[in-house]
């Protein structure tokens, strides 16, 4: 049976009413998803839908549960979540774990790749984007949909329980020396962050490219929710400004809004203060975290038979540069 | 580092013979294809840079070392024996990238020494190297994307 069949199959035996799948389509993007398109047909109705199926192999362990609620928990909150409609731990049809959320009809996304990925309207969308991290920091976490599988960390440890968690990745997955990430490492490690203000959510990847938007200055909606926790809000601010996602030369992030903008838009947002020391901790966290991800990719390229590109580019491409990032910043930071 | 020129381009023949099923055609075979384009771009940067970068920091470690006061030269002296003969004149991809790990471990070792004795200088010094060792590595999008 195609994937199309068995889907069909799927939803027709869940639902009790015959379905057929049509224009079921792969996207591409995304490394610890297979993400498709695809319409439903039931009855002479149609609808369209996404699928986000775990993969044979992923280059993130993540559990596909706390991602769907995590989207539920932030539906209707102004935030642009996606509707997450249906969740399938243990495969069906599909043989592999899978959730299916309404498709956000005409969006687009922004290469962290291009050198002015949102053109003109980068400002109105910086606006929205930093808004709305801050309004996700500002949700109460207490009465989520998310609480019921997420851990919630004490504040002083969660910049132990994420730095543990990443450090861990690169000791299992590095194939080759890496001294510059292990400074990193080491110098995070000795310079804890203070608490942060309150636990939040931590989408986990808010970032360019992780997003659509409509071409013309507006947010359709916040994707790519797998990595979501519990944790200290300016894990995800400093994610997002990481200088990754933003072309070198480029005096704002991710082509959006410069810094301070971006840092003030946060602020009014959430109704947090943001310590400068807590900040800069988490920038250099984030560039640790995203080279065990390029690490993870790495492994993960090989270890799939060398068959998917975007792994491959994550985990040289993506990796060098991240190791550029990371010895600016430690060449500024000095001696320990 | 990983992968290497050799596991790149050997990664771009197998993606290119791999089946894929008929609802991975359209935008998702055409971004696969325009990765391939990137990183056969990037393997060309590779191939002109690679070997001297890998010469460059294999020779730059071994200068910090060879630098070092004779105190951490005693308590190095047995890893960086083993490091200088991990490579032993073997100019090939492997055999470069197998001398760097012997010395990049060690470096790693060098560094947290450093750390432990509160040696500034030293520490500096290597975070220094870090960077230029990044440069060294660097791929260039621009010149892969035609931009």
């Amino acid at each position: 049976m195609t994937l199309a069949e068995r889907l069909g199959a799927y939803l027709s035996r869940t639902s009790g009413s015959p379905t057929t799948i049509e224009a079921l389509s792969r996207i591409p993007g995304g490394a610890s998803r297979e993400t498709y398109s695809f319409d439903a047909v039931t009855r002479g109705r149609r609808e369209g839908f996404i699928l986000r199926r775990d993969p044979a192999g992923s280059l993130i362990e993540t559990d596909r549960r706390l991602e769907f609620l995590a989207i539920r928990s932030f539906a209707g909150k102004g935030v642009a979540a996606p509707e997450a409609i249906l969740l399938e731990e243990q495969g069906g049809e599909l043989e592999r774990p899978f959730f299916i959320m309404s498709r956000v009809e005409g969006g687009v996304t922004g290469s962290p790749l291009a050198a002015d990925p949102l053109g003109e309207h980068g400002g109105a969308i910086g606006k929205q984007f930093f808004s709305f991290l801050g309004k996700i920091a500002a949700e109460p976490i207490d009465d989520l949909p998310l609480r019921q599988a997420a851990v919630c960390p004490k504040q002083p440890d969660c910049w132990r329980r994420e730095l543990d968690y990443w450090a861990g990745v690169i000791d299992a997955d590095e194939q080759h020396p890496q001294p510059i990430v292990r400074a990193a490492i080491r110098r995070l490690y000795r310079t804890a962050p203070p608490p942060p203000a309150k636990i939040a959510v931590v989408h986990g990847d808010y970032r360019l490219g992780n997003f659509l938007h409509d071409g013309a200055g507006r947010i359709l909606a916040i994707l790519d929710w797998e990595m979501a926790h519990l944790g200290d809000p300016l894990e995800d601010l400093a994610w997002s400004m990481d200088p990754l996602w933003s072309h070198p030369g480029d005096g704002r992030i991710s082509g959006m809004v410069p810094r301070e903008e971006a840092l003030a838009i946060w602020r009014r947002a959430s109704g947090l203060d943001i310590d400068a020391a807590a900040l800069a901790w988490w920038s250099l966290f984030a560039s640790v975290k995203g080279q065990a991800i390029w690490t993870s990719a790495a492994k993960a390229w090989r270890d799939g038979g060398m068959v998917e590109p975007i792994l491959a580019f994550s985990g040289w491409y993506t990796a060098r540069r991240h190791d550029q990032i990371l010895a600016e910043r430690l060449v500024a930071l000095g001696a320990l | 580092m990983t992968p290497t020129l050799p596991d790149i381009l050997i990664g771009c023949l197998l993606t290119l013979n791999a089946p894929l099923p008929p609802e991975a055609a359209g935008d998702y075979m055409a971004a696969r294809m325009g990765l391939l384009a990137m990183l056969a771009a990037l393997a060309a940067q590779e191939a002109e840079r690679g070997p001297a970068a890998r010469i460059w920091e294999n020779q730059a470690i071994g200068d910090l070392f060879a630098h070092l006061s004779d105190d951490y030269r005693a308590h190095f002296s047995d890893t960086l024996a083993a490091a200088a003969q991990a490579g032993d004149g073997d100019f090939t991809w492997s055999g470069l990238d197998r001398t760097n790990a012997a010395l990049r471990s060690v470096l790693i070792d060098l560094h947290q020494e450093a750390e432990r004795r509160d040696d500034g200088d030293l520490q500096r010094a290597i975070l220094k190297l870090y960077q230029a060792m990044a440069d060294a590595r660097r791929l260039d999008l621009a010149g892969a994307t035609g931009g």
